[in-house]
Formats: structure tokens, C-alpha cells, sequence
């Protein structure tokens, strides 16, 4: 994938929290955390209220010490949609530009 | 009879039913009898598709999802059959679904599928070697280990909600559903559809949902007071109370009126004709398949 510092990347089904696909780093608990990951979307979109004043949800940035989690949401065109995530090593990577970077690459996913 | 779920996730006679078809690299089907039971096709030991009463195929889930039309189903289906082509590169060529859409409601598909199976019951397994001979089946095919890994989740997660079971009808609770409020996700479509009648299987039948997805929801919307239970003698009552004239009319309760299950499968197939196996390329060609570390992963017995 072309993200500097990308340690693995997944594609989760959110309706169901499955990992369609997934390559690099992760642990074999990465089932778990995938499952993890999707409702964390779930509870995203609820945060943004009712109406969704500001749009649909797009990405969610997970930032720590040593890693950045970017969570990019893909047209919920079949159930709740696809979650292309990327963890990212933080030491290596612009923010900003892994975000851009990861939206660039996310329409080609579905195609 | 074999009782293949368990509240650990273990899968039984499946496991090893799949795990004996992979090592032998079979093409063929695997057929299962017992509720619901089904068959499973297995491409080079790899499972390609998996045919349930208990689950709707990607044909259910494209169509009544309206994801894909059923003109232009039938103009593909055509196409396909009459140059002995492949459905999934007629449904992208036409620019009805992208392959990596494609691919992913496949995976989902085989997914909801074994879960379904390995909820249900085995009396007996039957590996029947021969073409793979299924409309759209995914190529290459998902590995019998991750399938089976993910089936364990998912019945471990079930395990852990309440009110999971997916053969509940359900209703929408009394005014649960205010003015303005905004139901995502397609709980709206569920609430719609909620009339006493359905349990969360039919549900997913009549809006092209995977059957997992639509119980995880249905549990959700249960816990959030939208849904609720009924028994059957509550459900009749309901539905009775729907159809029933205002002004008290003398017509009989149409609960007493033979029940057909509504939206099950069945009816009318369309035949494949055998040939070359259909196959999709690997669009979500970002990510590689996974990786073989998952065959040593599996549930807890």
C-alpha cells in the first residue's frame, strides 16, 4: 500500500465486524479487534446526532504514542458498509498526508 | 445428530468435514443434511460457495438489497449463459457492481453461510467430487480455516447478547419510534418489516441482509426498547389486531388462516449451465489474501 509507515492494513465489514481482508503486522487477536473497530464506527456515526448536520461519517483518526489507526469508511452501498483500515507507525508518517493519502487509494478498493 | 454450535464458538463436524476436503485440494461439493443443512462448493479445497435454505446467496443479497436490478440480473444471467461466459465479469462489464464490491458481498456471503450451517444441525456430511457448479461463486476461494475462525467469532459474539436467537419473531415495540427521530443502518427498513410475523432470518431474506448481520441489529434494536419478542400465540394476536376492522366487522381472524412462510427461499431457479467455473479476479487487490497463519487458528473446542 502506498502509505509510508503502514504496518498492516485491513478491509472490515461493518454490518458484521469480519475481515474481508487484511494483510501485515497484526496479531492473531486481530478477528477481535476488527470487531472492535466497526463499532467503534457504529458509535461514531451516532455521535455525529441526528441529521448528521456536518455529513456522514468519512474517517476516524485514532492517534497514540506510537501509532496512528486511520479508519476510512467506503460507501455503505451493500449493509453498513466497508472500513479500510490502516495502522500506521507515527514515528514515520505525516498525519495529514497518510489521511490524504489513505482517502486517495480508498475508491479503487471497490472498483 | 450433531449439534455443531456451541457457546464457545466450536464448529464440530464441519471443521473436520472442510478441513479433510482441503487437505485432499477436492473440487466438488460438500453436502450437508440436517437443519438447515446445504451444500458447500469447494474449489481446489478451497470453499468457492455455500448453498442454505438457512441463508440468502449473493443472487438474494444483490437483488432484494436493490443493489443490482433485476432487469439487468436477468440481461447478464442471459449474456452469460449464451456465450458461456462468467456472471460476475457480465455484472462487471455492465458497471452494475464493482469487482471489489463483488467480492466482498461474496466473502460476507460464504461467511453468513457457514455461520448458518455451523448454528444449525448435521446429521450426515457427503463430499461429492465434480465441477464447481454454482452462478456466482468467489475464485479463488476462501480457506476453510479462516471461514471456520470467523464462524466461531461470530457465535461466540451471539453467544454473549441477549435475545439473540434468530427464529424469534419480532415486533416493533409500542411507541418506541418518536417524532424526528433518525434510525440508521437500516433500522427502519427492519422496523417496517416487523410485524409479528418475522423472526430476524426472514428479515434478512426479505432485504437481502446476511442473516448474522440482520440478528446482530435485531439484537441491538432489542436492547435500544425498538424491538421486542413475541410468542407465537402473541404474534397470531398482533397480526389479527393489524388486520382486523376498525368498527369490529364480523370477518374471520386471519390468524387462523394457513401460515406460508413468508419470504423463505425456494420458487423458481435459474439453472446454471455447467462449464467453465466462474471467476472474479482479485480487485481488492490492495490487500493480499489472508495469509496462511491463520491455518493454525481455529476455535475453542
Amino acid at each position: 500500500m502506498a502509505v509510508d509507515g503502514v504496518r498492516s492494513a485491513a478491509l472490515v465489514d461493518i454490518a458484521t465486524g469480519m475481515v474481508v481482508r487484511s494483510d501485515g503486522e497484526e496479531g492473531t487477536d486481530f478477528l477481535t479487534a476488527a470487531a472492535a473497530l466497526a463499532d467503534e464506527t457504529r458509535v461514531a456515526r451516532a455521535a455525529l446526532g441526528p441529521g448528521r448536520p456536518g455529513g456522514d461519517l468519512e474517517e476516524i483518526s485514532v492517534i497514540t504514542a506510537g501509532r496512528v489507526h486511520l479508519s476510512r469508511i467506503l460507501g455503505p452501498r451493500l449493509g453498513e458498509g466497508l472500513l479500510l483500515f490502516v495502522d500506521v507507525d507515527r514515528t514515520r508518517v505525516n498525519i495529514a498526508l497518510a489521511s490524504l493519502q489513505v482517502g486517495q487509494l480508498a475508491p479503487a478498493v471497490l472498483a | 445428530m450433531n449439534t455443531t454450535e456451541s457457546e464457545d464458538g466450536s464448529v464440530g463436524p464441519l471443521r473436520e468435514a472442510l478441513t479433510v476436503c482441503a487437505a485432499a485440494g477436492m473440487t466438488g461439493v460438500l453436502r450437508v443434511t440436517g437443519d438447515p443443512g446445504g451444500a458447500i462448493h469447494i474449489a481446489d479445497g478451497l470453499v468457492a460457495a455455500i448453498e442454505t435454505p438457512g441463508a440468502p446467496g449473493p443472487e438474494v443479497l444483490l437483488l432484494r438489497s436493490h443493489r443490482v436490478s433485476e432487469s439487468g440480473w436477468d440481461e447478464a444471467f442471459a449474456a452469460a449463459a449464451a456465450s458461456g461466459g462468467r456472471m460476475s465479469t457480465e455484472l462487471t462489464r455492465r458497471e452494475m457492481i464493482g469487482a471489489g464490491e463483488l467480492e466482498w458481498l461474496l466473502r460476507t456471503a460464504l461467511a453468513d453461510g457457514m455461520f448458518v450451517l455451523a448454528s444449525g444441525t448435521v446429521d450426515e456430511y457427503r463430499a461429492e467430487p465434480g465441477p464447481v457448479d454454482f452462478v456466482l461463486p468467489l475464485q479463488p476461494g476462501a480457506e476453510p480455516d479462516s471461514l471456520l475462525a470467523e464462524t466461531s467469532r461470530r457465535i461466540r459474539v451471539l453467544a454473549a447478547q441477549p435475545g439473540r436467537s434468530g427464529r424469534d419473531r419480532i415486533v416493533a415495540a409500542t411507541g418506541a419510534v418518536q417524532p424526528g427521530m433518525r434510525l440508521g443502518e437500516g433500522q427502519d427498513e427492519i422496523l417496517a418489516l416487523a410485524d409479528g410475523r418475522r423472526a430476524a432470518r426472514d428479515l434478512a431474506f426479505a432485504l437481502g441482509r446476511g442473516v448474522y448481520a440482520t440478528m446482530l441489529q435485531v439484537a441491538r434494536m432489542k436492547q435500544a426498547g425498538l424491538l421486542v419478542s413475541v410468542s407465537a400465540r402473541a404474534a397470531d394476536a398482533a397480526a389479527a389486531q393489524v388486520r382486523r376492522p376498525a368498527a369490529g366487522g364480523d370477518l374471520p381472524m386471519i390468524s387462523a388462516l394457513p401460515r406460508r412462510q413468508r419470504d423463505a427461499p425456494g420458487g423458481p431457479r435459474r439453472q446454471w449451465v455447467p462449464g467453465r467455473a466462474p471467476e472474479i479476479r482479485t480487485p481488492l487487490g490492495l490487500l493480499r489474501p489472508r495469509a496462511a497463519r491463520d491455518a493454525g487458528s481455529g476455535e475453542t473446542s
